[in-house]
């Protein structure tokens, strides 16, 4: 049982390795993660207003507002003279813990908080499976928080395992107690970029990194 | 009553600790090596399967041996001990949320919340 277990484990890796291989160029995916409310989709809907001039999915102050994937596809970037076409996958927050109580302080009622919990647990399930499928990450990390936080662990770990590119985005750089030095002090080595999602500052920069890095 | 546990990283390996049921009950976990990334999705997917109005999950914490993370000699140390000792030099925590508030992993400790 065992082996078979490793066995399965060498063959989707194999089968993730010739998915990048042989995957055109026009299939690129870029993939927002991130833990639960650091403004995964306020991100992509900037992105995609932007480039595409229309929004991606609907925000919310309450957690795991995004619990499926998202996707716009044929999303063109371009920036002083380079050009990417790429599908933005904007994924659900990934947690170790989902409490229906925590829903219903924000008012929801029992069977819905309930069951936003559930779609929630799906929803990390999911976001983990499609680790393999990203050929980029942008991981979104809300920097008026201790970045130094398991969840945010895991995901770099992760994407520094399968050698996936990432770029840590230090987002919500408009809040006073927002701080990306921190970010930076957290996880040396990395590229990490201050931007705000929700006023825009500092996403060409962002833009920018992308198109060098992929 | 607060219980803690210290499991072998091999028993976890074999399939010979159930980890889950531990900490369903309300233990923490304590293992004598450091995660890696695969087994910590692993254990949050495997987590996300059992979410009811009992248990709401985990809190999660490592720390490696090696002050060394993300540094080209600290990966070439850490391969070197999983080759040797089939693991990673470290520990990992692992607490129920609904005992463990918070667990802060830094370079050199982990700090719990209760």
């Amino acid at each position: 049982m065992v082996l078979g277990r490793h066995f399965g484990k060498i063959k989707n890796k194999f089968a993730s390795i010739a998915r990048r291989i042989f995957r055109k160029k026009k299939d690129i995916k870029i993939g927002l993660y991130g833990p639960v409310n650091s403004g995964k989709t306020t991100l992509a809907n900037k992105i995609c207003m932007d480039w595409l001039g229309e929004e991606l999915g609907v925000v919310s102050v309450i957690p795991h507002e995004t619990r499926e994937v998202q996707m716009k596809e044929k999303v063109t970037m371009n920036v002083g003279g380079k050009s990417l076409s790429f599908a933005l996958v904007d994924i659900p927050g990934i947690a170790t813990k989902i409490d229906f109580e925590d829903f219903m302080r924000y008012g929801l009622k029992r069977s819905e908080a309930k069951q936003r919990a559930k779609e929630a647990t799906r929803g990390v399930i999911e976001a983990i499976k499609w680790l393999d499928e990203m050929d980029m990450v942008l991981v979104v990390l809300d920097s008026t928080r201790n970045p130094l936080d398991q969840v945010n662990i895991t995901i770099l770990g992760n994407l520094d395992a399968r050698k996936t590119p990432f770029i840590i985005v230090s987002n919500k750089i408009d809040i006073k107690k927002s701080d990306t030095t921190r970010v930076r002090n957290s996880f040396p080595g990395y590229d990490v970029i201050g931007v705000s999602a929700k006023t825009g500052a500092m996403m060409r920069e962002l833009y920018r990194m992308v198109l060098k890095k992929i | 009553m607060l219980r803690i546990k210290l499991v072998r990283y091999e028993k976890i390996k074999s399939g010979q600790a159930n980890i889950l049921k531990d900490l369903k009950e309300g233990t923490i976990i304590i293992v004598d090596a450091k995660f890696t990334p695969s087994e910590e999705t692993n254990l949050i997917h495997e987590t996300m399967e059992f979410i009811s109005d009992k248990f709401s999950g985990i809190e999660l914490g490592s720390v490696s041996q090696y002050n060394l993370k993300g540094t080209l000699f600290g990966k070439f140390r850490d391969m070197l001990g999983e080759l040797v000792m089939g693991k990673r030099m470290g520990i990992t925590v692992i607490g129920p949320a609904k005992l463990v508030r918070r667990i802060e992993s830094h370079p050199e400790d982990i700090l719990l919340y209760l």
